[in-house]
């Protein structure tokens, strides 16, 4: 009996063995039959089933559309020609439109000669060459498109810096990619960097190309092959759910694509930095974005319900999409503002909202900063702050002014009437005067309500009302002036703005050190034409956001760059001072990693290499920004 | 299956003056499957199909995708629900209930229903969706089943029906308003339709309270024994489990046997490839006067309920998909492979719950009879019967019945057109009438065009094999033993080899289970010892009339396989339907068993050696199948089958002592 029970036991091992071939060969076999090919098909079908895929505004020839050595679209500059200036194109609301105070304004501020022929720079025609070596080439080229053309490599090797452009103008960056690639999906993302880590290379994640920082700036001394990792293709709505008020998006796509898509569809994402033409989901993911219209929709990270991204040890998410969890530690917000050090973001489930019915902008006329500040204050210890509200400064007001457009003799009287009201009867200085621009969105009498009670707070500080035409003025300049450098570096001023966050009871202060901190400087190095100006941009319970303006004339200085980021440092060391931050939401980057260390405290620096440890611990994401640069495979030992 | 179940005829109760209309007029509290806070009218349902987030996102890429206004498609999406939806009315259910009892009256038939599963799958309900899958052998299923419920007090369950009811008047509203819901066969360049319907399916089994009932196999089986499951229909049915909506689904196979099939003449043309006439309320009226006719007993099995929950395990692995909205929550690869899965195991289920007929071992006696060319007299009839459900009981089928002999005589009142007792007490088949072929005829075949005496022949011996099928699935797995053994075997590795090998190659032709084939192996070789079949050594028994039972129902599918290999062989490269062709043709040529030329088994065949690697399957564009031999596959197997195949075969045309010519008859009259 026992025997046979052995014998039996062995006939059914070797059975097993025989069932197992036998269902090898039907595996062989269904691959080439059409079962197999079926069932593959079936998925496909069911995973795009309601997919909506998004024609970009921005093709993957980015220089095709937009400017090679500046900012924003090729069509869009300001152009001077027989003593006007124009804005050309059809894009913005002064496009087309000849701006009769500019002249004067540039003249007055920074002395430049306008008759001189602008210093326009040439696309290079020779670029370092690819270091990446041809069997990694031919294994990236069978999971998604890739080129290793110069000028696909120059143009994904930085961000907007001022450095970064100037650079970018002589074409002189120790280091550029070595590849791009554009992969389509999460899939060929996790195959890329699965890739990456087997051949030691390095990927930078590359979204829309508009960071301010420099964290997107290609290290220069990296030794290992750089692979850009373009986002620009995965630009699809995977999902939109009305009831929920959901969508879940690729992150390569831009910002006017979503918005566009989901305005198309009744929805808003409602999230506008300044760069939302050009920048990104991912790209806001990774530097903690915040948007013009937060007050009404949130900063990124409230908008943001789930995160997915591709790190080299695996995909990080949660397991559930829920509203709020109560989990240890929020990991999600590793990956928000990890600046592509980390992995890559790549798909993205964002809150929506329904289009507001009415949309109005409006305005405030205040005497000087300090009670249009107080005014914004108050308004943000009620909590009645429209979508956006912005204080602008003396003279950003005047730099504003510069760039109105030329008015039909009604507007003109209409202006003139304004003017004398405001500086004869109120009797307002115009050289102090400051103006509070106003977006307000709602249901009409929400709206009414709205601009009913800032009114009535705007009179308590001396404010009064300057018309919506100069409230919608100002909020469209917003993107215009971002064109404004490369004008201003066409004749020889170099201009940046930086921004940071405070306290409101320590913001006056910081306001005016940091101004008086610039003044010195350029006193210091002789320089006698310079803007430098200020603007309240968001506020909430407990502080605000500042944003200054800051250029001067180059004449005479043979690294202006290098002069403009001594100032920009003293001022950051001021604002420090004072109490503000090192950013609000430009990002660390390379610029303010000097920084880093000293507001996160030590602790938070161990913190953040431990998690360079946890995901990516060969450093495939080699970008070095924050305090990643400190990070290397030798301080695993340490850690 | 072997406990002693108690069988109910339901229909008995109504067999009294004020029976039937007492009955369908009486008040009436179903049980529902789901207890919810609020229930949804049929009417409702469709509203919220049409309002889904699903179909909101799938018309938004479909407009995107075409370039079709989004309204346009809304309203696309509004007819489909029409086409689809059911529409459930009490008062039609109660019309019809009488008229299916009239019915079933005239037909003199009598529904067996194993009551005490049936009560305790009533008292379970309430707490999760309900899946009825029955076996379908016969278009009277879609009845059978909605009565059982009416009868029990259950829910009336939505049934999912084909679009040729859709198509025939009075019957298509009726049946949609008795709980039938449409579906069409293939989805295939109909996105918009496939989302409707698939949305529609998932929230009728996740938001309504009645059962859902549909066929696992997909058709009615022509051949009266399982098919292998089409997986469309239970992926769309076991999403809302999947997808979390609900806490668990109950699957409930079902197995509906019949004494005699309505459809058998059809059935049996449909085999030699004769299309069958569309279904029209005119055909079907026409057909009601061939009600007026014994049709025997109808046996509903319900078998063990099935929790899907506990099925694949408590432990639900996260798919991705959880983290999509609900409504758009479709199955991950894996959870697809659970349902194919349940499905497969489903169909093995339906197989346990085979309740035999004396049908069915009267058609075994007879066949046997006919292969040996041997007829035999009734009381020797009587005895083979005994002895086949002592065999059968022993192979683990159920077989109710209690008194042989009586039975007997009822079936061959029932099945007095296949066969009879002649003058000499001898149990003969009847022959088929002539048929007349003409070019028109003959041009409609699908298959080889075959002689007419071919024909002849064939019907009533292929009528005859429907009945003999049901019951195969137990004898195959010791059949194969056998025929191996008789060729000559060294030892069990090499037995079990060969018999996976040729399991394999039947899997299409009768279904099984690929994994819990060692089981089956080792317990049908053990029954073969026991019973010496074989002896423990491998060689054959001496127990001859189990060695031709077994033989008997073996052969016809051996040959059909055999000669689709030989065809191949010699063609290296051929279109479906002209393989199919050739192997009638040779069969026809071959004199061999009438049900080697079924299309559908040639079909099986040609399935079964594509998964044995012999073949290789291409479809072109066109969805036009095309086959190419692997040779050293297709040798292997045609040797395979050739070694252990019986040589004799025997004459099954007009000279076959068995066969009662009808045509005699009329001669004589």
């Amino acid at each position: 009996m026992s025997t046979g029970m052995i014998t039996s036991a062995k006939n059914m091992l070797e059975n097993t063995e025989l069932n197992k071939n036998n269902n090898n060969a039907t595996m062989q076999s269904d691959q080439t039959i059409t079962f197999s090919d079926k069932n593959k098909k079936r998925e496909v079908d069911e995973k795009n089933e309601t997919i909506i895929k998004v024609k970009s505004v921005i093709p993957r020839q980015r220089q095709e559309l937009l400017k090679w050595y500046g900012w924003g679209y090729k069509d869009s500059t300001f152009k001077l020609s027989d003593g006007t200036t124009f804005f050309t194109g059809d894009r913005y609301i002064i496009s087309g439109k000849s701006l009769p105070h500019a002249q004067q304004w540039v003249k007055e501020i920074f002395d430049i000669d306008l008759t001189i022929e602008p210093r326009q720079p040439k696309l290079p025609s020779s670029f370092p060459s690819s270091r990446l070596p041809n069997n990694i080439k031919e294994e990236l080229e069978k999971i998604s498109l890739l080129s290793t053309d110069g000028v696909d490599r120059l143009i994904r090797a930085h961000g907007q810096t001022l450095h970064d452009v100037y650079n970018l103008r002589n074409n002189s960056f120790p280091r550029i990619p070595d590849a791009v690639i554009w992969p389509t999906s999460h899939d060929e993302v996790e195959e890329i960097v699965r890739c990456a880590s087997k051949h030691k290379f390095v990927i930078i994640p590359f979204g829309g190309g508009t960071s301010v920082s420099g964290a997107v700036t290609c290290p220069a001394n990296e030794d290992r092959p750089i692979v850009v990792l373009d986002t620009s293709e995965m630009n699809a709505i995977l999902w939109l759910d009305k009831d929920q008020l959901l969508a879940n998006v690729q992150a390569g796509i831009v910002g006017q694509d979503l918005e566009r898509e989901m305005r198309l569809r009744g929805f808003t994402v409602g999230h506008e930095p300044d760069s939302y033409e050009f920048s990104t989901l991912g790209g806001w993911v990774a530097t903690r974005a915040s948007g013009m219209k937060k007050n009404t929709y949130g900063n990124i990270e409230d908008l943001v319900v789930h995160t997915k991204a591709v790190t080299p040890l695996g995909v990080i998410q949660k397991s559930c999409r829920v509203p709020r969890l109560s989990c240890g530690p929020e990991w999600e917000h590793i990956v928000m503002g990890s600046e592509g050090c980390l992995g890559v973001v790549t798909e993205v489930t964002l809150k929506i909202r329904p289009l507001p019915p009415v949309v109005r902008y409006g305005s405030l006329v205040f005497p000087d900063w300090e009670s249009g500040f107080y005014f914004e204050r108050e308004v943000a210890k009620q909590r009645l702050q429209p979508s956006s509200i912005r204080l602008m400064d003396n003279e950003q007001f005047r730099f504003g002014h510069a760039l109105k457009m030329e008015q039909s003799w009604g507007g003109v009287l209409l202006d003139g009437l304004k003017r004398f009201y405001i500086t004869k009867i109120r009797g307002f200085d115009p050289l102090k005067l400051c103006v509070v621009t106003l977006l307000m969105e709602g249901k009409a009498e929400q709206v009414a309500e709205s601009e009913k009670k800032l009114n009535s707070i705007a009179g308590q500080y001396g404010g009064v009302p300057g018309g919506a035409k100069n409230g919608e003025m100002g909020y469209t300049l917003t993107f215009v002036i971002a064109y404004v450098r490369d004008l201003a570096l066409d004749y020889g001023v170099v201009a940046e703005s930086f921004e940071t966050s405070v306290s409101w009871e320590r913001a006056l202060a910081l306001c005016r050190r940091t101004k008086r901190a610039v003044r010195e400087q350029c006193a210091r190095r002789h320089i006698t034409h310079y803007h430098i100006s200020c603007r309240l941009t968001q506020t909430y319970d407990a502080g605000c956001c500042i944003y200054f303006y800051f250029g001067f004339k180059t004449v005479g200085f043979d690294d202006p760059v290098h002069v403009y980021e001594q100032i920009e440092q003293a001022a950051r060391e001021e604002i420090i001072a004072s109490g503000g931050s090192i950013s609000h939401h430009h990002g660390v980057g390379k610029l303010r990693k000097k920084w880093y260390t000293n507001t996160v405290s030590e602790p938070g620096r161990r913190l953040l290499l431990a998690a360079k440890e946890a995901l990516d611990p060969d450093n495939i994401f080699a970008l070095g920004n924050m305090a990643f640069d400190q990070y290397s495979p030798a301080v695993k030992s340490k850690l | 299956m072997n406990e002693i179940v108690k069988f109910v005829n339901i229909l008995e109760p109504r067999n009294s003056q004020f029976g039937i209309f007492k009955f369908m007029t009486r008040s009436w509290e179903p049980t529902k499957t789901l207890t919810l806070d609020k229930y949804y009218f049929p009417q409702e349902l469709k509203k919220v199909v049409a309002d889904s987030v699903y179909i909101d996102a799938f018309i938004e890429k479909e407009s995107i995708r075409n370039g079709i206004p989004k309204e346009q498609l809304r309203k696309e999406v509004l007819d489909y629900l029409e086409e689809i939806a059911m529409d459930k009315k009490l008062h039609v259910i109660r019309w019809m209930g009488i008229v299916f009892l009239k019915i079933c009256f005239m037909m003199k038939i009598e529904v067996f229903v194993n009551e005490s599963w049936v009560l305790k799958l009533k008292s379970s309900m309430g707490k999760n969706p309900v899946l009825f899958l029955p076996t379908h052998r016969s278009y009277a299923d879609f009845c059978l089943m909605t009565y059982l419920c009416y009868h029990y007090d259950i829910d009336l369950p939505a049934v999912a029906a084909g679009m040729d009811f859709y198509s025939m008047a009075v019957i298509g509203q009726k049946m949609r308003e008795t709980g039938g819901f449409y579906i069409r066969r293939t989805l295939v360049g109909a996105p918009l339709y496939s989302a409707t319907l698939r949305h529609y399916v998932r929230t009728l089994v996740a938001k309504y309270s009645a059962p859902v009932e549909f066929f696992l196999e997909g058709t009615r089986s022509r051949s009266n024994k399982s098919l292998p499951p089409k997986y469309g229909m239970l992926s769309m049915t076991l999403l809302p489990y999947f997808a979390s909506e609900v806490t668990d689904i109950t699957v409930v196979p079902v197995n509906i046997s019949y004494d005699r099939l309505m459809e058998q003449g059809l059935f049996a043309y449909e085999h030699l490839g004769v299309p069958k006439p569309k279904e029209t309320t005119g055909g079907l009226l026409k057909s009601l006067h061939k009600l007026n006719d014994h049709y025997g007993n109808i046996y509903i099995n319900l078998g063990d309920p099935v929790s899907v929950r506990e099925y694949i395990g408590h432990q639900l692995p996260l798919s991705a998909e959880m983290l999509k909205p609900l409504d758009l929550q479709q199955l991950s690869a894996d959870q697809f492979k659970s349902v194919q899965d349940i499905a497969n195991h489903m169909v093995t289920m339906q197989q346990n719950c085979t309740v035999v007929t004396v049908s069915n071992l009267l058609s075994i006696v007879l066949m046997e009879s006919l292969t040996k060319n041997e007829a035999l007299i009734l009381d020797q009839v009587l005895e083979k019967i005994e002895r086949l459900i002592q065999i059968l009981r022993a192979l683990g089928a159920s077989v109710f019945e209690n008194n042989v002999k009586s039975s007997v005589e009822r079936i061959l009142v029932v099945h007095k057109n296949l066969m009879k007792v002649d003058g000499k007490n001898r149990l003969r088949l009847v022959s088929s009438a002539l048929v007349n072929i003409n070019s028109d005829v003959q041009k409609k075949m699908k298959g080889h065009v075959l002689k007419a005496e071919t024909i002849v022949n064939a019907i009533p011996i292929i009528q005859l094999q429907l009945y003999v099928n049901p019951v195969l699935h137990y004898l195959v797995p010791p059949a194969i033993i056998y025929l191996i053994t008789a060729r000559g075997v060294t030892n069990k590795e090499e037995l079990s080899a060969d018999y996976y090998r040729l399991r394999k190659l039947l899997i299409h032709e009768f279904f099984h289970l690929e994994k819990t084939e060692e089981i089956t192996f080792n317990s049908a070789l053990q029954y073969c010892v026991r019973n010496d079949v074989t002896s423990p050594t491998y060689t054959p028994g001496s127990a001859h009339a189990l060695h031709t039972l077994l033989r008997v129902a073996v052969t016809p599918a051996l040959r059909t396989l055999l000669t689709c290999a030989e065809v191949m062989a010699q063609c290296k490269r051929c279109e479906h339907k002209r393989v199919l062709k050739l192997v009638q043709e040779r069969v026809e040529n071959g004199r061999y068993h009438p049900y080697c030329l079924s299309l559908e088994a040639a079909n099986n065949c040609l399935q079964g050696m594509t998964l044995y690697g012999a073949l290789v399957k291409q479809r072109s564009k066109q969805q036009q199948v095309t086959y190419d031999t692997v040779p050293i596959k297709l040798e292997e197997c045609r040797l395979l089958i050739s070694s252990i195949l019986p040589r004799k075969d025997v004459d099954f045309g007009n000279n076959n002592s068995v066969i009662f010519k009808q045509d005699d008859v009329k001669a004589k009259l």
